[in-house]
């Protein structure tokens, strides 16, 4: 789910995989902006086939949170 | 002297028509925070932008388009509206420059409008909010929000001594969720189906708060960031 997570984020970003690190996070990418975070939410909510919760669309703020919402978890 | 909204006088635009907002070489009005006084204009600058209260001669058709535009309106949760460069003339003047203002956010290059705030300080509980609109499509995901509102919110509670500062956008307003974010606002509450929205759903609305101290300390650890990021690069 890792790989596909950040995929998803690549491509929301705008970026290439290889500069998403496993550590990537809204702080350490410049990417990361309004539009890249609104396209996140619409690939997730496209994987996913539902409406992300608003509490998920300002939870996320890094790979991990990605992968946790790809995987039914909790964030943080 | 009540702290209400006073109206401004209405002056009329320029040549008859709407004018556009200052152009190169032409000094942007207002008065620096550090020099500004209550119900004066005020003028806030920044690395890409000029942030000032807005005169009658900044009335553009770009404004006045924004308004009409659903995909910009949907971000404030109204419908496109039927307002006339008159009217815009006439919502100006609601902002007196003491508890409300209206700022226009140019692009310092050219002079161009591609924006404005309207804040509010509520004094009775020290409680300000800055509601925004980006009209300008091509600066959409450019930063300009984070850029622009840094500026305000040090104006808030630098200058003014604002207690704290709220945000409550729609949650499907995703960019807008984001600034705040970004800007290291918390999340005190979602308001579930809180909203009708323009096409008849019942939305959620978010409330955000961000303190002082809060800001101080956002600041630095984004100051931090940055510090680090370059040591990397």
């Amino acid at each position: 789910m890792a790989d596909r997570a950040k995929a998803l984020l690549a491509t929301a970003l705008e970026i290439d995989e290889a500069a998403v690190p496993s550590d990537a996070s809204i702080a350490t990418l410049e990417a990361w902006d309004s539009l890249a975070h609104l396209r996140l939410v619409q690939a997730l909510e496209k994987e996913l086939g539902r409406e992300l919760p608003a509490e998920h669309i300002f939870a996320i703020a890094t790979l991990a949170d990605v992968v946790a919402v790809l995987e039914g978890r909790p964030i943080g | 002297m009540s702290d209400k909204p006073q109206p401004q006088p209405l002056a009329a635009p320029a040549s008859g028509q709407a004018g556009r907002a200052a152009t190169t070489g032409t000094p942007h009005p207002g008065v620096p925070p550090a020099a500004w006084r209550p119900g004066q204009p005020l003028r806030l600058e920044t690395e890409h932008y000029i942030v000032r209260s807005m005169q009658h001669q900044d009335v553009c058709e770009d404004y006045l388009a924004w308004t009409k535009d659903e995909e910009i309106m949907s971000g404030v949760n109204s419908a496109p509206s039927n307002m006339s460069i008159e009217d815009l003339h006439k919502y100006i003047g609601r902002f007196n420059n003491k508890t409300s203002f209206h700022f226009g956010v140019f692009l310092k290059e050219t002079g161009r409008l591609i924006g404005f705030y309207s804040c509010y300080w509520e004094q009775r509980h020290n409680l300000a909010s800055t509601n925004v609109v980006i009209g300008d499509k091509a600066y959409w995901g450019k930063g300009a929000v984070l850029e622009t509102r840094d500026a305000i919110i040090d104006f808030l509670f630098d200058r003014l001594k604002v207690g704290k500062i709220w945000g409550n956008p729609m949650a499907r307003n995703v960019p807008s969720v984001f600034n705040y974010k970004a800007q290291g606002f918390r999340c005190e509450a979602v308001l579930k189906s809180h909203r009708i929205s323009p096409t008849g759903e019942r939305i959620d609305q978010f409330m955000f708060g961000l303190f002082p101290e809060e800001w101080a300390a956002h600041k630095a650890k984004r100051a931090a960031a940055r510090a680090a990021r370059r040591q990397g690069a």
